[in-house]
Parts: structure tokens; C-alpha cells; sequence
């Protein structure tokens, strides 16, 4: 008999309609074969915009997160990963996205949240809508923001997608 | 033969969010877009590239599946088929 698994499996991959505790996120992760745990979280970056509308294909943007998600762990040997992505209006301030990764050390857990962070924004089913005092409009940057068809003017998400990690 | 349809963040705005369209037997889903675009003003543009192939990071999926891992636009679909059409992505 080897017993219980010590691990047993989690929700690791979530489109939550409501606001989610970092904290659980990040507990969830963690082992004590794990010397590292990182979490990246992605909040509404006040723009000038009032709120900020997550429009997600909820079924086929969780089943992508967790092909994401397996290859992170694959590709980077992490231990555990848990992805939260938030759907519905967000103020400025809100907590979008939560990538939370443990390994047994640092530098996988970094690489392997980096990896599952950028292969989000470009894989998943998820939509922003600004809405501002200038009206609204949808972020559609889709891929490599370096591609960006021109003349369009870089948005918010292409320079997010610039500076993260 | 009925073809379930969904559409997403600017493509909802023009189509709606969902619903059953009545297509010939044999019909492909380049056939679907043609009779959707044809009746929704701004969406043959909005999905097309001016030499009639799917832009770029618009994504059509067949039951979940991108048609590009099938065969494209020549997918042929079947009853009760669904067909989701997707903007370029913008999520984390």
C-alpha cells in the first residue's frame, strides 16, 4: 500500500464570476517538497477608464488554461499551479488574474508562472472592454503584441503584455 | 441541418451571443460565415482578410476545435455542430 495521495488534485484552473482570495490560490500551491512559490496577479490599471468589462468562452478558456497549465509543468518541472482568471466588471484596483506556481526552487517557479502568464493572454478565451469617460472599446491584441497591426495604436494590454514578468 | 452559434466580445455586438442557424446538408464552415456575413453588416470584414482567408487572430472553433487544425474553412459540419467565432484574445 503506498497510502493517500499527499497531493491530492486540486481546482487548478478557474473563470471566477466573483473576486477570488489570493491567499487560498497561493496555499493551494504549496508542498513541502516545494522551496519556492510564485504568484503573479494582474489588476485593472487605472487608464483613465472607469471599469474594465472580462468577457470569457468560459468551457474553452478553462480547457485551454489547463493545456497551459500541464505544459508548464511539463516543460519547467513545477509542483503544483493554479490559475484564476476573474470574468464580469472589475473596478480599478481588482485583482484579473492570479498565476500561483510552486517548484523546488526559484527558478522554475519564476519561469513556469511567466510561461503559463504569457500563453494566457495569448491562448485563452478572455475579452477586456474599457469603459470610460471616451466611451468604450474592446482590447483585441491577439499574439505577439510586437505585431500589432499598424497604426493602431498600442493599447493597454499591448503594453502589459511588454512589462510583464 | 441546425449549426449552434456563438460569438464573442465584438463579434456578440454584431451576431448575438448564440444562436441555431438552419444550413444546408454538406454545408463547410466557410459556407456559415459567408450566409452570417452576408446578414450581419461588419462581420465579413471584421473576420475576413480582403483575399477571403480567416484573419489572422480571428479564431473559429468546431465543437471546441480550431478549424485550422481540421480543415479551415472547407470543415465540413455536421447536425447539431457548434461553431464559436472568436476575436483576437486579450486576457491575464
Amino acid at each position: 500500500m503506498t497510502g493517500e495521495d499527499p497531493y491530492p488534485p486540486r481546482r487548478q484552473v478557474l473563470i471566477a464570476e466573483e473576486g477570488f482570495s489570493m491567499d487560498e490560490a497561493i496555499e493551494a500551491v504549496k508542498r513541502d517538497d516545494a522551496g519556492a512559490v510564485v504568484a503573479f496577479i494582474g489588476t485593472v490599471r487605472d487608464d483613465g477608464i472607469d471599469s474594465l468589462h472580462l468577457e470569457t468562452y468560459k468551457e474553452a478558456a478553462e480547457e485551454e488554461l489547463l493545456a497551459i497549465r500541464e505544459e508548464a509543468l511539463a516543460r519547467f518541472g513545477l509542483l503544483e499551479a493554479v490559475v484564476i482568471h476573474r470574468s464580469g466588471r472589475l473596478r480599478i484596483g481588482d485583482e484579473i488574474v492570479i498565476v500561483a506556481c510552486s517548484a523546488a526552487h526559484r527558478r522554475e517557479a519564476f519561469d513556469g508562472c511567466r510561461y503559463i502568464l504569457e500563453e494566457l493572454k495569448r491562448r485563452a478565451s478572455i475579452w477586456k472592454k474599457e469603459v470610460g469617460p471616451a466611451g468604450e472599446r474592446w482590447l483585441e491584441v491577439g499574439g505577439d503584441p510586437a505585431q500589432a497591426r499598424p497604426g493602431e495604436e498600442r493599447s493597454h494590454e499591448e503594453r502589459d503584455g511588454l512589462e510583464a514578468g | 441541418m441546425l449549426i449552434h452559434v456563438r460569438a464573442f466580445a465584438s463579434f456578440r455586438e454584431i451576431l448575438g451571443k448564440e444562436k441555431d442557424m438552419d444550413v444546408d446538408g454538406g454545408s463547410t464552415v466557410g459556407d456559415l460565415l459567408d450566409i452570417l456575413a452576408s446578414s450581419h453588416q461588419g462581420l465579413g470584414p471584421a473576420v475576413f482578410e480582403e483575399d477571403g482567408r480567416v484573419r489572422e487572430y480571428v479564431i473559429i472553433l468546431r465543437n471546441r476545435e480550431r478549424i485550422d487544425s481540421l480543415e479551415g474553412l472547407a470543415t465540413v459540419l455536421e447536425e447539431g455542430d457548434e461553431v464559436a467565432i472568436l476575436p483576437p484574445v486579450a486576457g491575464g
